[in-house]
């Protein structure tokens, strides 16, 4: 993936540290109404948010409760010290949140931060609540251009979008066409007619639709529109005057294929990929085909799995680590009997498994130093490791077969690395003979 | 299921009991329609032939002795038999269908018809003896033992009692066939887009006289009109506007023709790439192929590259159970090719090794010259002076010639449900894969489990019929079911054996043509018999290797060219069998983004049960973990 530069690349691992973030905030749940959320927008003036700031804190010491009055002041004046540590606005605006947050556990954690977001952001916002607004923010991840599509075939429509890395089905309904009739007789004018006349209100329902997924305000919503479908319907639709004109002005492209729905879906966003280039959700598709066919071609330039592509990290023979954006897995440091420090990466499965706490030689129980996950070690070593990281989401087919074949990590290397050489198996050498017929696993049977 | 086997089994040796019942086979006509079936379905042969003409007599005779034992029986045989009865009335010939049947439902003693209808049964059996008797002469078995026929039911209903519904359930093919005698063949027209499939189909049409000249004139005159001349053919099968209008067939075209020995439905598929999903619904009925190729420069050589629709055609036809093509090489009559012998046998030279390749050996692909549009070869013959080097059958002679195929006429009744539209109800149309439908016949329609009850079965040509069997291509309607009920995909099944309905398999896949790799997780579109849905591929099981023999591990994933046994999950509930059991409902194709990926036969269904709902997440869960 020569054409994602570094600098792409550090965008990328920034989105996703602010998407886990965003995350991370959203599920906080406070005490009271004593979480402050602060946006500053870019080239504001830091003293007249500080006098506002001193301004709440007074009118807070007015409230009744005393235990929300005093978590709310203990908030304000957390920001007032948080804000202090700049003595202009950077250049991106600011962004501050404070408060205490009830954990899991039950237990009150105070919780303060202080950033810059990676774009410029602009809004102005306090907010004093019971939880953190973050809108602001996830709008961010959204600025990306967005394309709508219309999928169209004889059995029905959908209406979808991708924008970012993400792609989204808005409405989908399914109709019932006439079919044609194979023999003529009297009634054949008649089906003839009906069938025109069904098909004509298919393609009113659909204009209809368009206009009210595609259409807020009297402004269109995406930046361009692609039609897809079987047969003729797109033409027909993009021809019909019941098509909105507004958006038949942002129509780009009109692609065929072969089914509607979601397989629709998917091919239509694949032939129209020039057309959305610069597309995350595309770029993804591409990152990945790269990688299958790496392995098709059986050019052993790549890793899976997160043992072997860590063994292939470690050596700094990883071009580009490819990893699910939601992937669980933890990096536990543990510490053996002598001293030496030891890193083991598992997975929750693994870690249900006890022998992977204890020492493998001795069979001693480790002491466990740090628990961290896995993706935010990542974010931080990669550089390090001399790899570019690109995360990748399950939303596309391609998405979904890399996590589910593969289990949501791999590498692409820089040169030839033999798997088994690290420990990996050759399994498909082993074959079952006829006379010795595996057993068939009963809960198959029981699997729904 | 395994009662079919049996039944198939059971055929060569059939024990006397079916042979007495096969006896009593009233018609006249039993001759007529052996030669057709003796060569490939020897099953039906013994009993027509009807050796056991003494034990019948004696059965026969030995059943008045016991008469007293008689009416006991007959009231169990007969409570089942009510509705077939009253059937008989309306249709005298079949009047020795219900007698038979009597025996062979009533003694399962599992209908869900119970003792309230016996009462009825009485009477009607009363009717149904009578009409029996005048027709007795004709029938070997019955004149050599002149009793009644009820008389014959009580006999073998206490001789029998414990048999088996499939085994009774062959006595009454006899009778089925004997109005069913001329078979009924579904042909699929396939090949590359403009070679000339709908032509052909319509020139046949035509020929056989099923479009009157005066609708053909009219055809030409708008064809012209429209400066499409060539097209008029064409026009029968193609009835929609922008069929017309571009020339391409859109959706698969249906239309019957009958010749002196078989009746046929033609099913004309669309050749252009983007319909392919169309064309595995038309496919999915058909019996037998006619690949159409145009032999004109440059049209048979763009329909034969990669991509081209020849190829695909041949392969998806084959694995959707079209076991013999004819590959009809088509506008010899064009300026470019003339009746050319040398380019006939370049055609037939490239096509063969590819045709084996696909699955069609020697005696499965027959190649013959043709022109659709003038009807050289088609009907009659090719002149002489035309084409001096092929003397052999035209395309309707070598239709009538192929064997027949073996249809279980008596198992269990499934119809996959290729349209639903409502014309004064709701009407069904499908081929009867299994089984034979009757008026009034109750049946469930699958995955729903909704019952209803046949009210008319349609014929090709548009003629009420009272019943179907195997092999036909019927338009049933339904009582009481609603048009939005019935989807295409849904399968019309008898209510003792419907089949099974599922969200998950296993099943062994053939990796034809894979974009990259395909792992866990792979999304794409199934086409199962009539049935197109959603799958995902939940899990690699096995992989194979050359010689069938199964992976110890899973594999992490397979490449093209690579077989492999996968767990596949589908979208909404289907009907689904396995492939040992029901070939038909148990062959499927794998296509993504205009590409067939794979085919494959189920091995094994999952149970239906309680969690539906949590299984896929569960399972998505489970692989990532790993």
């Amino acid at each position: 993936m020569s054409a994602i530069t570094v600098a792409s690349t550090d965008e990328q691992v920034e989105l996703w540290k602010m998407k886990k973030l965003i995350k991370g905030l959203q599920a906080a749940k406070g005490n009271g109404t004593s979480m402050i959320s602060l946006i500053l927008p870019p080239k504001s003036q830091i003293p007249q948010f500080t006098a506002m700031l001193a301004t709440e804190h007074g009118a807070a010491s007015n409230i009744k409760s005393r235990v929300n009055r005093l978590s709310v002041m203990s908030a304000i004046s957390s920001a007032q010290q948080r804000l202090k540590l700049y003595t202009r606005t950077p250049p991106n605006g600011l962004v501050i949140y404070c408060g205490t947050v009830i954990t899991d556990e039950g237990k009150e954690k105070k919780v303060n931060f202080d950033f810059e977001p990676f774009k410029p952001i602009n809004t102005t916002l306090y907010m004093c609540d019971n939880k953190f607004h973050v809108e602001a923010l996830a709008e961010l991840l959204e600025t990306d251009n967005r394309y709508g599509f219309i999928v169209m075939d004889g059995n029905g429509s959908l209406f979808g979008a991708i924008c970012g890395n993400s792609r989204e089905i808005l409405s989908q309904f399914t109709v019932d066409l006439p079919k044609k009739h194979g023999r003529g007789g009297q009634s054949a004018q008649r089906f003839g007619r009906i069938r025109e006349e069904k098909r004509h209100h298919y393609i009113r329902k659909v204009a209809e639709t368009a206009v009210q997924v595609f259409v807020n305000d009297n402004k269109v919503n995406v930046d361009g529109l692609i039609l897809a479908g079987s047969a003729e319907f797109k033409n027909d639709l993009s021809k019909s005057d019941m098509f909105d004109p507004r958006l038949l002005t942002k129509v780009i492209k009109i692609v065929d294929v072969s089914y509607g729905g979601e397989n629709g879906f998917d091919q239509a966003i694949s032939l129209s990929q020039e057309a959305l280039a610069n597309v995350k959700f595309v770029q993804e598709k591409k990152l990945i085909d790269k990688f299958f066919s790496e392995i098709n071609l059986d050019t052993g330039k790549i890793t899976c799995g997160l043992s072997d592509t860590i063994k292939a990290l470690d050596m700094g023979a990883v071009e580009t680590i490819i990893v699910w954006e939601n992937l669980e897995a933890y990096r536990y440091v543990f510490r053996d009997a002598s001293g030496a420090e030891i890193e083991r990466f598992l997975t929750p499965l693994q870690e249900a498994d006890r022998g992977n706490f204890l020492d493998s030689e001795t069979g001693a129980e480790l002491d466990q130093v740090s628990k961290e996950s896995f993706l935010e070690w990542l974010a931080e070593v990669y550089k390090q490791k001399g790899a570019n990281l690109e995360f990748v989401t399950d939303k596309s087919p391609e998405g979904s077969q890399f996590v589910g074949g593969f289990g949501g990590i791999g590498g692409m290397l820089r040169w030839q690395l033999d798997v088994a050489q690290l420990g990996g198996e050759d399994m498909n050498d082993l074959y079952y003979s006829d006379d010795d017929e595996e057993v068939p696993d009963e809960d198959f049977d029981d699997y729904f | 299921m395994a009662d079919n086997g049996n039944a198939n089994n059971g055929a060569n040796e059939i024990d006397n009991v079916t042979q007495k019942t096969a006896g009593l086979s009233l018609n006249s006509k039993a001759k007529e329609f052996k030669p057709t079936f003796n060569t490939k379905a020897p099953s039906f042969v013994p009993r027509t032939f009807a050796p056991p003409k003494p034990a019948a007599a004696a059965a026969a005779a030995e059943a008045l002795t016991v008469a007293d034992a008689a009416p006991k029986v007959m009231s169990i045989s007969l409570g089942s038999s009510a509705p077939k009865a009253s059937s008989a009335k309306s249709e005298p010939t079949s009047a020795a269908a219900p007698s038979t049947i009597s025996i062979s439902i009533g003694d399962s003693s599992k209908d869900s018809e119970n003792a309230e209808s016996e009462a009825k049964a009485e009477p009607a059996k009363e009717e149904a003896a009578p009409f029996s008797k005048p027709e007795d002469p004709s029938s070997p078995a019955t004149s050599a033992a002149p009793t009644t026929a009820a008389a014959a039911v009580a006999a073998v209903a206490t001789e029998q009692p414990m048999q088996t519904i499939a085994e009774t359930r062959e006595a009454d093919d006899d009778v089925l066939l004997d109005e069913h005698f001329k078979e009924h063949l579904n042909v699929i027209f396939i090949g590359h887009v403009d070679a000339g499939k709908s032509t052909l189909g319509g020139n046949i049409l035509y020929l056989t006289d099923m479009v009157d000249k005066r609708t053909m004139e009219k055809y030409e005159r708008e064809a012209k009109e429209a400066g499409r001349e060539s097209w008029y053919l064409s026009w029968a099968l193609d009835t929609n506007q922008e069929e017309r209008a571009k020339g391409k067939t859109v959706e698969c075209g249906r239309a019957f023709f009958e010749t002196a020995k078989r009746r046929y439905t033609i099913l004309d598929a669309p050749g252009h790439k983007t319909f392919v999903p169309s064309m595995l619904g038309g496919a999915a009925q058909a019996d037998i192929g006619v690949l159409v190729i145009s032999a004109r420069k440059g049209e048979f050589e763009t329909g034969f590259e990669r991509g081209g629709q020849t190829r695909e055609h041949a392969f998806l036809a084959k694995t959707a159970g079209v076991r013999r093509l004819i590959i009809a090489i088509n506008k010899m009559d064009d300026p470019t090719v003339k009746w050319d012998k040398g380019r006939y046998d370049e055609i037939v030279g490239k096509l063969t090794p590819f045709l084996r390749q696909a699955g069609y050996y020697k005696a499965d692909a027959i190649f013959m010259p043709i022109s659709g549009f003038t009807g050289a070869g088609v009907k009659d013959r090719v002149k002489p002076e035309l084409c001096s080097w092929y003397s052999g059958p035209s395309l309707l002679e070598q239709l009538d010639e192929q064997k027949a195929i073996d249809r279980k006429v008596n198992g269990p009744l499934r119809i996959p449900i290729s349209e639903k539209f409502s014309e004064m109800g709701t009407v069904i149309s499908g081929k009867i894969d299994s089984g034979h439908i009757k008026v009034n016949q109750k049946v469930m329609i699958m995955p729903d489990k909704r019952i209803t009850e046949v009210v008319a079965v349609y014929g090709e040509n548009e003629s009420e019929e009272p019943m179907a069997v195997c092999g036909d291509n019927v338009r049933v309607k339904l009582r009481n079911v609603d048009e939005r009920d019935v989807r295409s995909g849904f399968v019309l099944t008898d209510i003792k054996n419907p089949c099974h309905v599922t969200r998950a398999f296993e099943a062994q896949l053939q990796i034809l043509d894979a974009e990259s790799i395909i792992t866990a997780g792979f999304r794409s579109v199934m086409h199962l018999h009539t049935a197109v849905e959603e799958v995902v591929i939940s899990k690699l099981v096995h992989k194979l290797n050359k010689k069938l023999q199964k992976s110890k591990l899973p594999p992490p994933f397979v490449k093209t060219g690579e077989a492999c046994i996968v767990r596949i999950e589908v979208n909404k509930t289907v009907c689904a069998e396995k492939f040992s059991d029901y070939p038909q409902l148990g062959r499927f194709t794998l296509r993504d983004k205009g590409n067939t990926i794979a085919v494959g036969k189920i091995l094994r269904i999952a149970k239906a049960g309680a969690a539906a709902a949590n299984a896929p997440t569960a399972g998505g869960a489970a692989t990532a973990a790993e």
